[in-house]
């Protein structure tokens, strides 16, 4: 999962204890996140994205995006 | 950009205080010992030796609590290791109320070890979380192939001790920890 958590905290010139402080979660768990070795769990995914005030969709993005859907349900 | 936090410095950090408390634990432990094994003809300096022994443990008490309270919660891993081998009943010699002390004693220390480790990990975020679990799934993955590996060779080994595989739980469950935490990138 990719995601813009480097620039977004640059754009507010927060560091990572800053964000981690706003997480309640440690500032390593911040820096794995944004190093991409860990995809954080859906609710600290929508925590991140809240404290962005941001959708999670606009923090993070898929790796390979998935096909549009066709409509019709899989076989 | 905000600059991150610098690290920890020294006397902050958990290889500080985990030499602190092992020294502490160590030093506490043998001063103690030397100063009660002659508690029937104390020599003048005797008593001194059991201040200064018991001044020590207490500073292995107060490291640890660092330890817990700076966060570093997989620093308490080795030292349970290292303190369980201090207290292996079979030090106590051959008198069977000194080896159930020793041997209750440890359990106690073992079981609120257990209890607070626990709590703190209640208290870890997420990551921290998964980071022991999967060294949690090392240590008994590890500590399962040794023990099928000793049945295979137990004719030709020494006797194994309870505490011994206790020790080696905890100091696999350490370096499957360590191991996992490098992979995220923890301890960057």
């Amino acid at each position: 999962m990719k995601n813009r958590l480097r620039v977004l905290r640059a754009e507010r010139d927060w560091s990572q204890a800053d964000l981690a402080e706003a997480l309640r979660v440690s500032r390593q768990t911040v820096n794995a996140i944004e190093n991409e070795r860990y995809d954080p769990s859906l609710p600290l995914a929508f925590a991140i994205a809240r404290v962005f005030t941001l959708r999670i969709e606009e923090v993070f993005t898929p790796d390979a995006e998935p096909p549009p859907p066709t409509g019709e349900p899989p076989e | 950009m905000a600059t991150d936090l610098p690290r920890r410095p020294l006397v902050d950090s958990g290889p500080f205080w985990f030499s602190v408390s092992v020294l502490g634990s160590l030093g506490g432990v043998w001063l103690a010992g030397q100063a009660l094994r002659r508690y029937v003809n104390p020599p003048p300096w005797g008593f001194a030796i059991l201040l200064v022994g018991l001044a020590l443990i207490f500073l292995a008490g107060f490291a640890t609590w660092k330890l817990a309270r700076a966060g570093v919660y997989s620093w308490l891993l080795p030292l349970a290791a290292i303190n369980l081998l201090l207290l292996q009943p079979g030090r106590a010699g051959d008198v069977r109320t000194w080896r159930l002390e020793w041997g209750v004693m440890g359990l106690v220390w073992t079981l609120a070890a257990v209890l607070v480790f626990a709590r703190l990990l209640h208290r870890s975020d997420e990551l921290e979380r998964r980071l022991h679990l999967e060294g949690a799934f090392f240590g008994l993955a590890t500590g399962l192939v040794g023990s099928v590996v000793y049945a295979l060779f137990e004719t030709r080994l020494p006797e194994l001790r309870g505490q011994w595989v206790a020790v080696a739980l905890l100091l696999s469950w350490w370096v499957g920890y360590l191991a996992t935490a490098r992979r995220y990138r923890w301890l960057a």
